[in-house]
């Protein structure tokens, strides 16, 4: 059941590896000369840290880092240099998951981390907004992580609805496509990643709602940007565990009342 | 009655007649840090209903003889506890049990020294009750657990006048309600103003009593809720009509390779040998997937499985099964859906794996056995081993409050 000693993704990371593959693909293919590179940086330094983590703490290496890897370059601007790139998905694999103990035991997605690290420090690089052929080769994975119940759809549709919402509150919509087309591979992987969102089921939808909101606020009008959609992720990752505490905190008081303590 | 027979479980129908037990016996693993003080030693010969041992903490409790015959092993586990019972049937001699009618009005105290109290167990904890509690209710379970199992409404039918006399026997020890869970299908007791008849189906866990408990009567701080098998109770209503102890129920012998899954009367803690197919496989005691292989039937299993090859371990989650090494507890749908009970169960998880026994008892986990939990066990990645966890938070929780 278990393959000791060798580096084998979990079923978890296999089944999101499967799920990134489309995206990842299409936004290689579409500029090998320059992606490729960053991908390959990429997956560089995140299998390269966990190998040496694994070392440090003496256990089987994993190649969780896999998934950090493929988000990054999906995302990351085609300018980026490749020590940029090395540098940021360090960073984030580092402080997004290996300091917690790997994949799991961290609070954050280690992509969310280091594309906004990235974002902070090197400011001069332009986000492309995300193409229809990305947010299109999105679906067929999402469809699969939602079906497998690795994402939730609480959270899809809570995000999708409060940043419907407030786009709509700002005046008319004119290009909803391009808003869709714009959210759609951060929200799947990003925001509504298991390890990083809330983990109880009222607070799933108040933390899609959260995170759909800050999306909204933190775009330009009329667009969402890809740094809109990371900062998203972040913040609303940070109060994932507060929404959970406050839902379960709730939930103990009702129990009492109910129950007459 | 009420429920559609399918195929499978229509062979289950029949009883067929009392199984001729070799031996029986008395778990330790059934009374986990029960202390026993032998009233008999081995080479004794004993009859069905005499008693063989006290409670140590409470003398009051007795345990006695399933079937008669000659005490072949006394054994003590780890810190004097109880480890193994073992009766080998045979002639009872001089310890024969003269049927004896117990008073009406001294339930309670009847039911400990005829050897009924280790029948119930306790909500919160899992134990034994103490010997002077007062429930605030008390659960019967007669669901239908799997479709292999017994099907209460047809072993109750011949029952039915016991059952009741039970029930009328069980509203004594409480203040509150008598609660008679069963699967879709007529009432299987009168119902009165104590006696109350609910109804669940749907998942494995409608079987489980911590289900039912949540359902109908949460135990409320500072108290607790009973649980007892509805071939208990029936038993129960016997002892009083006859004064005779009925120390046979009825289980079911089934599995893949069984040829013909049959149910049959068995004394209490049966050596599965007995009753097992040959080459059939391992004989387990429970279902498929939660049961254990051993040599004797649990004080609480009403099926005997058999399977061709042990699994090493419970079955694990797909997503386990599917990669290499993880311990990580990754939320997933599978995992939202394991619990039957209105507790979040990430969190509880989480408090349960990190052995934070506070937050586990402000979650609610002190309305949990082991049973409840299981299924978890079998859908998270980290492939933790909850019943045990939860075992060792319930240790804790239960030595603060003593």
């Amino acid at each position: 059941m278990t393959r000791q000693g060798r580096p084998w993704p979990s079923g978890v990371t296999m089944v999101q590896i499967l799920a990134l593959c489309a995206p990842c693909a299409v936004v290689v293919a579409g500029d090998l000369v320059t992606r490729l590179p960053i991908l390959i940086a990429a997956v560089i330094a995140a299998l390269g840290l966990e190998a040496l983590f694994a070392v440090l703490r003496r256990r089987d290496p994993g190649v969780d880092g896999l998934t950090t890897a493929l988000i990054f370059a999906t995302l990351c601007p085609a300018e980026t240099a490749i020590w940029q790139v090395a540098v940021c998905v360090s960073l984030g694999v580092v402080l997004g998951e290996l300091v917690f103990g790997g994949r799991g035991f961290g609070f954050l997605h280690p992509a969310t981390v280091g594309l906004a690290l990235l974002v902070l420090s090197f400011p001069q690089l332009g986000f492309a907004p995300p193409s229809q052929a990305l947010a299109l080769a999105t679906l067929p994975g999402a469809a699969m992580l939602l079906a497998l119940g690795l994402i939730s759809g609480r959270v899809l549709l809570a995000a999708v609805a409060t940043a419907a919402g407030l786009y709509a509150l700002g005046g008319p919509v004119t290009a909803p496509l391009a808003l869709a087309t714009g959210l759609a591979f951060g929200l799947v992987f990003l925001i509504a990643d298991p390890v990083a969102a809330a983990s109880t089921t009222t607070g799933r939808w108040v933390y899609g709602a959260l995170a759909g909101g800050l999306v909204a606020v933190f775009s330009p009008p009329g667009e969402i940007t890809s740094q809109a959609v990371v900062f998203a992720a972040l913040m609303a990752g940070i109060f994932a565990p507060l929404i959970d505490r406050l839902v379960v905190i709730a939930h103990v008081a009702r129990w009492r009342r109910r129950h007459g303590d | 009655m009420g429920e559609t027979a399918t195929r499978e479980d229509r062979p289950l129908q029949e009883i067929s007649g009392p199984a001729r037990a070799s031996a029986a016996a008395i778990l330790g693993t059934d009374f986990p840090g029960m202390r026993p003080r032998f009233e008999v030693a081995e080479g004794d010969r004993v009859g069905c209903g005499q008693l063989l041992f006290r409670d140590r903490k409470h003398p009051q409790i007795a345990f006695v003889a399933p079937i008669s015959g000659r005490v072949a092993t006394l054994q003590h586990g780890p810190r004097r506890t109880l480890s193994l019972v073992v009766i080998e049937a045979g002639d009872a001699g001089a310890g024969a049990v003269a049927p004896d009618v117990p008073d009406r009005g001294r339930v309670r105290q009847e039911l400990l020294a005829r050897g009924f109290w280790p029948a119930f167990r306790s909500r919160p904890f899992g134990h034994m009750p103490h010997p002077e509690a007062r429930p605030s209710a008390i659960v019967v379970n007669a669901v239908r657990k799997t479709p292999q199992a017994p099907d209460p409404a047809g072993v109750l039918a011949a029952q039915q006048a016991d059952f009741n006399d039970g029930l009328d026997c069980l509203t004594q020890l409480t203040d509150g309600q008598v609660f008679v869970c069963q699967s879709p299908g007529d009432p299987l007791a009168a119902v009165t103003g104590r006696i109350t008849c609910a109804a669940f189906s749907g998942t494995r866990a409608a079987g489980f009593a911590g289900t039912q408990i949540d359902h109908l009567c949460p135990p409320t701080p500072g108290g607790e809720v009973w649980t007892i098998g509805y071939q208990d109770v029936a038993a129960i209503g016997q002892l009083f009509r006859t004064g005779i102890y009925a120390s046979e129920r009825v289980v079911s012998v089934s599995g893949r390779h069984v040829g013909q899954p049959r149910r049959l009367r068995a004394v209490l803690g049966l050596r599965l040998a007995d009753v097992a197919e040959r080459d059939a496989g391992v004989a387990l005691s429970g279902d498929a997937l939660t049961g254990h292989p051993a040599a004797y039937l649990s004080r609480f299993d009403d099926q005997i499985t058999q399977v061709a090859q042990r699994r090493a371990g419970p079955g694990a989650s797909w997503l386990r099964r599917l990669g290499g090494r993880t311990d990580a507890l990754i939320p997933n749908r599978a995992l939202d859906r394991a619990l039957a009970v209105n507790i979040p169960t990430v969190p509880l998880l989480r408090a349960l794996a990190s052995g934070d026994a506070e937050e586990a008892a402000r979650l609610g986990c002190l309305a949990l056995v082991e049973e409840d939990v299981a299924a978890l066990s079998r859908r998270c990645t980290s492939g933790a081993d909850y019943p045990r966890l939860l075992r060792q938070v319930l240790d804790t929780l239960g030595k603060d409050a003593a």
